[in-house]
């Protein structure tokens, strides 16, 4: 009998060792798989329970916050729709969105891998999840959104030297504290509203210019070299018009950056090349997710593809000065524009500058790392020039200052139908020491240097004031 | 003396710890505390009580018992403060039935002599309950005196061990060689396997009118597995399984719950609201635990799962003390488990033996198939897990068959210092 016994013993110790195994699979490997199931209601359970971590600007401005105790709990964001949609909303009812929907487990404070955090929590129930502190300057934020209010577009300024999002606005905006007596009258708005436009992908129109130049230098051809534009040209049997039919005569690339030359800029895209035009286009983030808090979808080159192996020769030359079927998010063009004024390196973007606990102990600081490389610092140098000559010569006039250097792009891009072009401005400043750099669009907003020109302005005066401040 | 004192030391400050967390949460009733206390006082008047009496048997399956006991209870004072000051008075009563058990058997070899009382007790329990018992989540197995329900298919537990461990006792030798030839397996006359095919039958098919599958499923695992384990034989494990699949293909067909728990198993996340709600939230919480849990107290599932107290407690303890808490539940039912077979080893007679080797048995297979059904590793039936689920009349009956062991292990001691080693093995 000592035989069966032994053989039984074994059988259970078996089946129990075999349990565990069921449970490690349940509890280590597929723990997160379970949270993200859309049955799970964990998070909404745990969000009852645990407050909310505010949301704060870089100096301490409140943005969002968890007002009252219990049941009585309620979400509040103290200015309103100008920091919506990139803020969001969380809401038992609706879900959440925006940031307090991809920092929730940080505002939570249930994604903290510490033991000593997890043995704090063990013992101590009501909780309060942890603050983020972003990168965000709501007196910045308040001047993009005053110039941008009415309109539809986004506005997005970043600090080219680190990568930090200084503002972010995009319209139409809701008030995220009222969301839900709301809902259904702001899902029936025109425009979107709870869309952010920012990381919404348009037709570039003329900024486009910035990154065919990446081709052109990428392709050694000559900048100095003039080229006579006659209005129009035809390649490939395709009519290549220049807006309002303007004739620019002898340019060099300078001149036809600053004059913003659609013939220019075709012919030398075709005489680049579409691997020289793709691969600069790769090196400028093109098809490719952007390392980011939130989800910003990839600039892209055809419908079909985001980054084609290769391009005809109609595309490429109406996809060298911005037509085509390229796409791309002003938060993307706004970090383009960066790259330039950075010495040709585009900083990784940040939002959240650091996260705090309860206890006010900073468990998380960003970190300024390089995000790409698309541009040695001689051919930034001459975008650049070319940008400085398109603001104290050129199309991007409008957004001069008068005692700082800016450089800029403006673009106006056809949508296609009667409507009006979405106007386009990039532009950084100081010239020389860059510390801000602006993209703004305005849908249907006309021409560039007449609907975005002043928004980027008052954006780059303010920025450049509160730096003056802080000095 | 100094171990087993310090073995209660080590319950009773996890009962005392858990109590204090949940005190701090605001989660702990000052009566709960007092139970807890009164609890406490029993658990080291019987340690002295044993001192007292000088127990010889085995040291470590009431305190690790009682270990897994007071996990249960704290997790019962977390999930359902009114339904642990219930649990409290039966874990009283429980320990008081093991050693009144343990005294009012002194000799555990008297039970032996009735084998057929035992079969038809089992029996007999089992047709009352489906005459007169009541319905409750799909299987009729409860009697209902006024407030107080009892679950008879508990005490059928005791009854058909008894059954078994006298009948195999004393039909070992002609189990295991047969006396029938058929082909070129040999197999025992019906005369032998008459009455265990019988009463087995039987039981099955009460509890299978009952729809108490679970309790079936158990069972049915006993006897194929305590029939090997006296017999030896691999052709009874081997037989069992074109049965199993069989029985379990029409109860599929049978029964309509049946059928949505298989369903549920097959794929939780298909109707995850519906008849996969229990499933799908146990899992939920048991993943949510991770680790090292959500901590005592904190958890999600303590609300959320349905019968977070009694069938899905596990679930909860997955979820707020993690995967080392539950591999401590686990490891804890794995020494009883093999303290039982211990005891079976060194019993002093072979009625002795197949008994505590049973009720070895009976516990592992309860524990794994609850803990499997709840972590959908099996198809979900519903039965308590022993001692820490709640439930009287799972708490008492477990408690019996606890001092039955200790009776037999107490014994054997003594047979053990009587005879001289080397006659042991004709004893047996």
């Amino acid at each position: 009998m000592t035989k069966g016994i032994r053989n039984i013993a074994l059988i259970m110790v078996f089946s129990f060792v075999f349990l565990s195994l069921g449970l490690a699979y349940w509890q280590v490997v597929n723990a997160d798989t379970m949270l993200d199931n859309p049955a799970n209601r964990r998070a909404v359970f745990l969000e009852k329970r645990i407050t909310r971590g505010s949301i704060y600007d870089r100096n301490g401005v409140v943005l969002a916050k968890t007002v009252g105790t219990g049941e009585n709990k309620f979400r509040e964001y103290p200015l309103g729709e100008m920091f919506q949609p990139l803020i969001g909303y969380a809401t038992v009812q609706y879900g959440s969105a925006g940031l307090e929907a991809t920092e929730a487990e940080t505002l939570l404070g249930i994604n903290d891998k510490s033991i000593l955090r997890k043995i704090q929590n063990t013992f101590e129930l009501k909780r309060t999840g942890n603050d983020v502190v972003l990168t965000l300057d709501a007196r910045l934020q308040e001047t993009a959104y005053e110039g941008l209010k009415g309109k539809t577009g986004a506005v997005v300024a970043i600090d080219p030297q680190n990568g930090d999002v200084l503002a972010l606005v995009s319209q139409p905006s809701y008030d995220a504290t009222t969301l839900e007596a709301e809902w259904d009258a702001i899902l029936a708005r025109q425009n979107s509203p709870l869309l952010n436009h920012a990381f919404s992908l348009f037709p570039p129109g003329s900024t486009m210019k910035i990154v065919t130049s990446g081709a052109i230098f990428r392709a050694g051809l000559d900048t100095t070299e003039l080229f006579k534009c006659e209005g129009k040209t035809v390649i490939n049997g395709q009519t290549i018009p220049e807006q309002n039919g303007k004739v620019h005569g002898w340019v060099n690339y300078d001149l036809a950056l600053a004059y913003s030359c659609n013939t220019y800029f075709a012919q030398y895209g075709i005489k680049a090349g579409a691997q020289n035009f793709l691969k600069a286009l790769s090196d400028f983030g093109f098809g490719q997710d952007i390392p980011f808090e939130l989800y910003v979808p990839p600039s892209s080159v055809t419908n079909e593809d985001p980054l084609p192996q290769t391009l005809g020769a109609n595309l490429l030359a109406s996809s060298a000065f911005g037509q085509g079927e390229v796409m791309v998010s002003p938060f993307h063009m706004a970090l383009i524009t960066a790259g330039v004024a950075n010495n040709g390196k585009i900083m990784a973007p940040h939002l959240i500058d650091s996260v705090l606990d309860s206890k006010q102990n900073r468990i998380y600081k960003r970190t300024p790392e390089i995000w790409l490389s698309p541009l040695s610092e001689s051919n930034a140098e001459i975008i650049k020039s070319g940008m400085i000559l398109a603001v104290n010569k050129g199309s991007a006039a409008p957004g001069a200052l008068p005692d700082v250097q800016v450089a800029a792009k403006t673009g106006s891009a056809e949508t296609g139908g009667n409507e009006d072009t979405h106007a386009w401005y990039v532009a950084f400043a100081p010239a020389d020491d860059p510390k801000i750099a602006v993209a703004v669009l305005v849908e249907h907003g006309g021409t560039g240097s007449g609907a975005a020109a002043p928004i980027a302005k008052a954006v780059i005066e303010k920025a450049l004031e509160l730096r003056e401040g802080e000095n | 003396m100094l171990k087993s004192l310090s073995l209660r030391a080590i319950t009773l400050s996890i009962l005392w710890i858990g109590l204090g967390v949940l005190k701090l949460n605001d989660m702990a009733e000052n009566g709960l505390l007092l139970q807890g206390a009164i609890f406490s006082v029993l658990i080291i008047a019987g340690s002295l009580f044993e001192l007292f009496y000088h127990y010889q048997g085995d040291k470590y399956l009431l305190p690790t018992v009682q270990t897994i006991m007071v996990i249960g209870l704290v997790f019962l004072v977390r999930i359902n403060p009114s339904r642990a000051e219930t649990q409290f008075l039966w874990a009283n009563l429980g320990m008081i039935v093991f050693y009144v058990v343990f005294l009012i058997l002194r000799d555990y070899r008297k039970l032996g002599e009735y084998q057929y009382l035992w079969g038809m007790l089992a029996l007999l329990l089992l047709l009352v309950t489906l005459v007169f018992g009541t319905t409750l989540n799909g299987a009729k197995s409860w009697i209902s005196f006024g407030v107080r329900g009892f679950q008879p298919e508990e005490l059928v537990k005791v009854a058909l061990l008894l059954f078994l461990a006298s009948y195999l006792g004393k039909n070992k030798e002609l189990l295991r060689f047969g006396t029938v030839q058929v082909g070129r397996i040999s197999l025992p006359d019906i005369h032998t396997v008459g009455p265990f095919l019988f009463i087995g039958v039987i039981v099955l098919g009460l509890l299978g009118a009952q729809k108490s599958l679970g309790t079936a499923l158990v069972f049915f695992l006993l006897m194929v597995f305590i029939m090997y384990l006296v017999t030896e034989r691999v052709l009874y494990l081997v037989a069992s399984i074109p049965l199993i699949l069989v029985t379990g293909a029409i109860g599929y067909l049978l029964f309509g719950h049946v059928r949505v728990r298989v369903a549920a198993w097959i794929d939780p996340w298909a109707d995850p609201t519906g008849g996969s709600f229990q499933i799908a939230q146990s899992i939920f919480a048991i993943s949510g635990g991770r680790l090292l849990g959500t901590g005592l107290g904190n958890g999600i599932g303590a609300y959320q799962i349905p019968y977070g107290d009694t069938d899905f407690i596990f679930a909860v303890i997955a979820e707020e003390l993690g995967f080392l808490g539950a591999m401590a539940v686990i490891s804890l039912f794995i020494i009883v488990v093999l303290r039982c077979f211990a005891v079976s080893v060194r019993a002093g007679d072979r009625f002795g033996q197949i008994l505590s080797a049973g009720i070895g048995i009976l516990i592992g297979v309860e524990a794994l198939i609850i803990l499997a059904g709840v972590t959908k590793m099996l198809p979900l039936t519903g039965l308590p897990l022993p001692w820490v689920s709640y439930g009287g009349s799972s708490m008492v009956v477990h408690f019996m068959l606890l001092g039955i062991l200790a009776n037999i292990s107490h014994h054997s001691s003594f047979v053990l210092n009587e005879i001289p080693i080397g006659k042991r093995v004709n004893a047996l």
